[in-house]
């Protein structure tokens, strides 16, 4: 545990080395995040409410979105390259360190672009979403219940690159949780539905969890969790199995 | 080698190898039928609780809008931005120099080359699932306009993308600039929202930007409107953002030659 706090300290400084470029990419990001809520205000402006979901409920789900990608995609910022250095041979210097290789790779470095998405995910509930102490307590578990299902959803889709040989499961699976975690799940039957909730579980990293910030429901709550868990399970062994297909590339300084 | 040749070689020797890579064809496929299915499912859950009728648009003109505009995009590398500007912070763009064709051209028509299988390859996937979903489209007529509509989105946003990763010859980073401009294509240029949906004074201004050629002229054309204007203001698009893309690339080479790369 020493070792993986030293790991995180030292990302830490990495990324606050340049903090004229820190507030520039985390500025930038949150335009862009800002934009989506745009996108979703404009939406329901037209169409009114649909499937329970309205203006409030959506900026809601942002927030809970934009909160665990900041925390997955910013502060363990390699779970999203797992498939990217598994082809490219990049986990060498992990391997020959006395640490549990995943957890060291995931908080290896820290993406200071995405950063910008926790910032505005905690500003946008703390100035748009009302919030209540319950309802803060609330935001917080489910964001880290949503953080893991996200970071164990891009370990489990990169680290099948040991096995297909190719990254793009990895990118494949990053950009479809985050597109598909933005819409309100309840428009959805049928097919789309199941999937949402099962194979890519976007579902459950912002709609469940806004939906339970807005309303707390024990069925749900514990559905979201034990998603996490399963999740996390599957993502370890696909990794720990795939370091045994792993190739090296003789790269020592990008982990 | 004259430099028209050297354009076309390059857009052609582009389009056989985006062609040869199956296996990235196959991936961009998977992620643009995952995104359209669910974006037009919203749309379409979206126009029935509005009576059938949204903007003007009903359910199969909406899928069929969503399926083009997203083709369009989708077909061009989205971080294409950040990838110029970190050729130029290299150097690579300075070894291109040397070469006796221009470096904008030449990068241009590689990437309109390597474009148009692509978007045609991921139109074709979404015209079978918008039909699949919601039925064929609504006025087939335009589609003869919609396919050529698409080269021309790819183009203008691919002249665009050179326009705005030339500020890499100055500030060196251009890697924050292309979040900025897919979100402006994304609204302003209707890419998940037909502008007719936007409020008046939003849609007035998106309907004079560049980025209604580069996703809102296709989609509107595939979704059953007969509007011949629509590509002529693409070329016209195409023609601007051409010379101010030649005009920015002239001037940051200029700076390298003079203070280097």
């Amino acid at each position: 545990m020493r070792a993986l706090r030293a790991t995180a300290r030292n990302a830490f400084a990495e990324a606050a080395a340049k903090p004229a470029a820190l507030a520039m990419q985390m500025t930038v990001m949150m335009i862009n995040d800002f934009a989506w809520v745009i996108f979703w205000v404009l939406f329901f402006d037209r169409v009114g409410t649909l499937g329970g979901w309205d203006r409030d409920s959506i900026i809601v789900l942002q927030a809970v979105l934009t909160t665990a990608g900041g925390l997955s995609l910013g502060l363990l910022a390699n779970g999203r390259r797992i498939g990217v250095m598994a082809v490219g041979g990049d986990l060498d210097a992990v391997l020959a360190l006395p640490v549990p290789p995943l957890p060291f790779v995931l908080l290896r470095r820290i993406e200071p672009v995405n950063l910008g998405d926790l910032a505005f995910g905690v500003t946008l509930f703390l100035v748009a979403c009302h919030p209540t102490p319950v309802g803060t307590v609330t935001f917080v578990l489910v964001s880290l219940a949503s953080t893991t299902l996200l970071t164990a959803f891009l370990v489990l889709t990169g680290a099948l690159a040991f096995f297909i040989g190719r990254s793009e499961s990895g990118e494949l699976g990053f950009h479809s949780m985050l597109l598909l975690g933005a819409y309100p799940v309840d428009l959805f039957a049928g097919a789309i539905r199941v999937m949402l909730f099962t194979v890519i579980p976007a579902a459950m990293i912002a709609a469940v969890p806004a939906g339970l910030v807005g309303e707390f429901d024990a069925g749900r709550a514990l559905a979201l969790a034990i998603a996490a868990a399963v999740f996390t399970v599957a993502a370890t062994v696909t990794f720990t199995l795939g370091l045994r297909r792993y190739t090296s590339g003789s790269v020592w300084t990008r982990a | 080698m004259m430099p028209g040749r050297a354009y076309t070689v390059a857009l052609r020797g582009a389009a056989h190898r985006s062609v040869l890579d199956g296996g990235g064809l196959v991936v961009a496929i998977g992620f643009y039928v995952v995104i359209v299915g669910t974006l037009s499912g919203l749309w379409r859950v979206a126009v029935d609780a509005n009576g059938g009728d949204l903007g003007g648009y009903t359910a199969i003109a909406l899928t069929w809008y969503v399926i083009t505009s997203e083709a369009a995009i989708v077909s061009v590398n989205a971080r294409h931005i950040e990838e110029i500007g970190t050729d130029i912070a290299l150097g690579t763009v300075a070894v291109e120099l040397l070469r006796p064709a221009s470096v904008l051209g030449i990068r241009v028509a590689t990437e309109v080359g390597r474009g148009i299988p692509r978007v045609a390859a991921l139109w074709g996937s979404g015209a079978l699932l918008a039909t699949v979903l919601s039925g064929a489209p609504p006025n087939p007529a335009t589609l003869v306009l919609a396919a050529p509509s698409l080269v021309l989105a790819i183009t203008a946003n691919l002249l665009a993308q050179h326009a705005v990763a030339a500020i890499a010859f100055w500030i060196r980073d251009a890697g924050s600039v292309w979040f900025l401009y897919m979100k402006a294509v994304f609204i302003l240029g209707g890419m998940i929202i037909p502008l007719e949906l936007l409020p008046d004074w939003l849609e007035h201004i998106s309907m004079l930007s560049p980025f209604a050629a580069m996703a809102y002229a296709p989609a509107r054309l595939a979704s059953g409107h007969w509007e011949p204007v629509l590509i002529a203001t693409q070329l016209v698009w195409i023609g601007g953002l051409a010379v101010a893309a030649h005009l920015a690339f002239r001037a940051g080479e200029r700076r390298l030659q003079v203070v280097g790369g």
